[in-house]
């Protein structure tokens, strides 16, 4: 045995830097815990969270019933039920998301040419029934009230959610994520 | 009250009334303040070990998670108390009351400042490994009792660790014994104060390294913790216990702890004592505080020793850990003892 190598073992040199390093990481590191309920995380830009249906100017419903959404949902969770109104117009009866099912691929996002339905940054939705993860028509749009209403939940649609009915300019990038702006950081 | 107690029993009997009154009055003292800093010393070592792993640890139970010991005391009272079917049932009674009760008799030849030691005998020293040995008892028969591989193999484990590390730590004392000339923790304490350095870990500090290490097996905590291994062993010897059961496992372990960091603040780093220009000036009730102070800075560092490598340290095997006691700490225990004889032989004025 090298002389050095003696002195590493009976001096127990690689404990002692074990120790240091512990002792180094209570005193100077700052701990990373998230206090979650207390200190709420931001969603980053273009999170997926819960689903919400828009309202157009008028505070009536965009969605024109199309069923470009249901079609191209991978998971075959939403269900849009139609009728013919006054003037021959489409009518939305009942548009449904079973949210348990939803894996937020945003999909039916990207589908829709008007913009109608649209995933919010909300995702602490926690319930005690199944029947609360059923999203009805008048829920959907009570979302989009509760989630997009004011200046931040525009811009968020502006940025990230823009329908296509409304910029043909996107050119070779998807029409969705167009004008990223990543948020600065706080 | 002298006359009362004259009065009731007689004068003859009437001073050892006293005396025996005084006697469970500081026994409750000691209980109840030693019990309430095990339960702190849980909550000290969530935060230290917390933080040593870049978490924040328990802050939600009152200001700064003070509270949480005694969130967790009262969640242990009151969970369901579960026994084996074919459980020893006198022995996992009885296993958990040796190794609670031997734990917290161990505190009662402690003496905290100058002049308060419940029983002050003059085995001190042997008394308190005497109780350590009984503490391994409760450990072995909890293991046998609970009819379960893990619990059996976690009491052997601790068997053989106790057997083995019990020798070195014996050894790495007397050489304290032989610098102090007793046994009695006051007067190894008292021998310290004239002792030109104040402290017996700078000549003895081979028995001191010696006792530390030996002291982390002695309480099965990490890195030597191979009765509870749970990694392996589920919780060891404790694994079939839940309830108020397990809880005297788990104060009886920290009891332990606060047991052997009390011997090395006694013992090696100098207990209550303070130089004499500091006590000289100060009222005698003053400077027993500051004493008590002293005392558990050094008690509390000792804990914190304790902490700090059980979250740096992972577990020794468990051949490492038997030829870590019997190759080097009983050779190193038995020369220190050789050195401090000749030493003490060759320079009487010094020692």
């Amino acid at each position: 045995m090298k002389s050095g190598n003696l002195i590493r073992k009976v001096f127990f040199v690689e404990i002692l830097k074990g120790l240091a390093f512990t002792l180094k990481t209570m005193l100077f590191t700052k701990p990373v815990t998230r206090r979650y309920p207390k200190v709420k995380v931001p969603a980053l830009p273009g999170f997926r969270g819960l689903h919400a249906l828009a309202k157009n100017e008028e505070g009536k419903i965009k969605c024109v019933g199309c069923g470009l959404c249901g079609a191209y949902c991978p998971s075959k969770c939403i269900y849009i039920y139609t009728s013919e109104g006054e003037d021959h117009a489409k009518v939305v009866d009942r548009y449904e998301i079973d949210v348990l099912r939803c894996v937020f691929c945003g999909f039916c996002v990207e589908a829709c040419p008007f913009g109608a339905i649209t995933l919010s940054e909300h995702y602490e939705y926690s319930n005690y029934k199944r029947e609360d993860f059923y999203m009805t028509k008048d829920k959907l749009l009570g979302n989009w009230d509760k989630y997009f209403a004011g200046p931040k939940g525009e811009r968020y649609f502006k940025d990230f959610w823009q329908p296509k009915s409304e910029n043909f300019t996107g050119g070779q990038d998807q029409a969705m994520f167009s004008k990223v702006k990543v948020k600065e950081k706080k | 009250m002298n006359d009362i107690l004259k009065a009731i029993v007689g004068p003859e009997l009437a001073g050892d009334v006293v005396n025996i009154i005084i006697i469970l009055l500081k026994t409750a003292a000691v209980i109840a303040v030693g019990l309430l800093h095990v339960a702190f010393a849980t909550y000290f070592e969530r935060k230290v070990m917390a933080h040593m792993q870049v978490r924040l640890g328990p802050r939600e139970v009152g200001p700064l998670g003070l509270f949480q010991p005694f969130a967790d005391g009262i969640k242990l009272f009151f969970k369901e108390d579960i026994i084996p079917q074919n459980a020893d049932k006198p022995l996992f009674y009885l296993a958990p009351v040796i190794f609670f009760a031997s734990a917290l008799t161990s505190l009662s030849v402690l003496p905290f400042f100058d002049g308060f030691v419940v029983g002050n005998i003059n085995i001190g020293l042997l008394f308190l490994f005497a109780m350590s040995s009984l503490g391994a008892y409760g450990i072995v028969l909890s293991g046998w009792s609970s009819n379960s591989k893990y619990a059996f193999l976690g009491g052997l484990r601790s068997a053989s660790q106790v057997i083995s590390y019990e020798i070195s730590m014996g050894l790495s004392l007397v050489g304290v014994m032989m610098m102090a000339g007793s046994f009695n923790l006051s007067d190894i304490v008292r021998a310290q104060n004239h002792y030109p350095l104040g402290i017996f870990a700078v000549p003895q500090f081979l028995g001191f390294f010696v006792f530390v290490v030996a002291a982390f097996a002695e309480t099965n905590r990490l890195p030597f913790d191979l009765p509870e291994a749970e990694s392996e062993l589920v919780a060891g010897y404790f694994t079939e216990y839940s309830g108020f059961r397990f809880a005297m496992f788990f104060l009886g372990e920290y009891t332990g702890m606060l047991v052997m960091s009390s011997i090395a603040a006694l013992c090696f780093l100098g207990g209550w004592a303070l130089p004499a220009f500091v006590t000289a000036n100060l009222p005698g009730f003053l400077a027993k505080a500051l004493g008590l102070f002293c005392f558990l800075i050094k008690v509390y560092a000792f804990m914190f020793l304790y902490y700090w490598v059980r979250s740096t340290l992972p577990r020794y095997r468990y051949d490492q850990l038997m030829a870590i006691g019997w190759k080097l700490l009983i050779p190193l225990a038995l020369g220190n003892i050789v050195i401090t004889g000749l030493a003490k032989m060759w320079f009487k004025g010094l020692l």
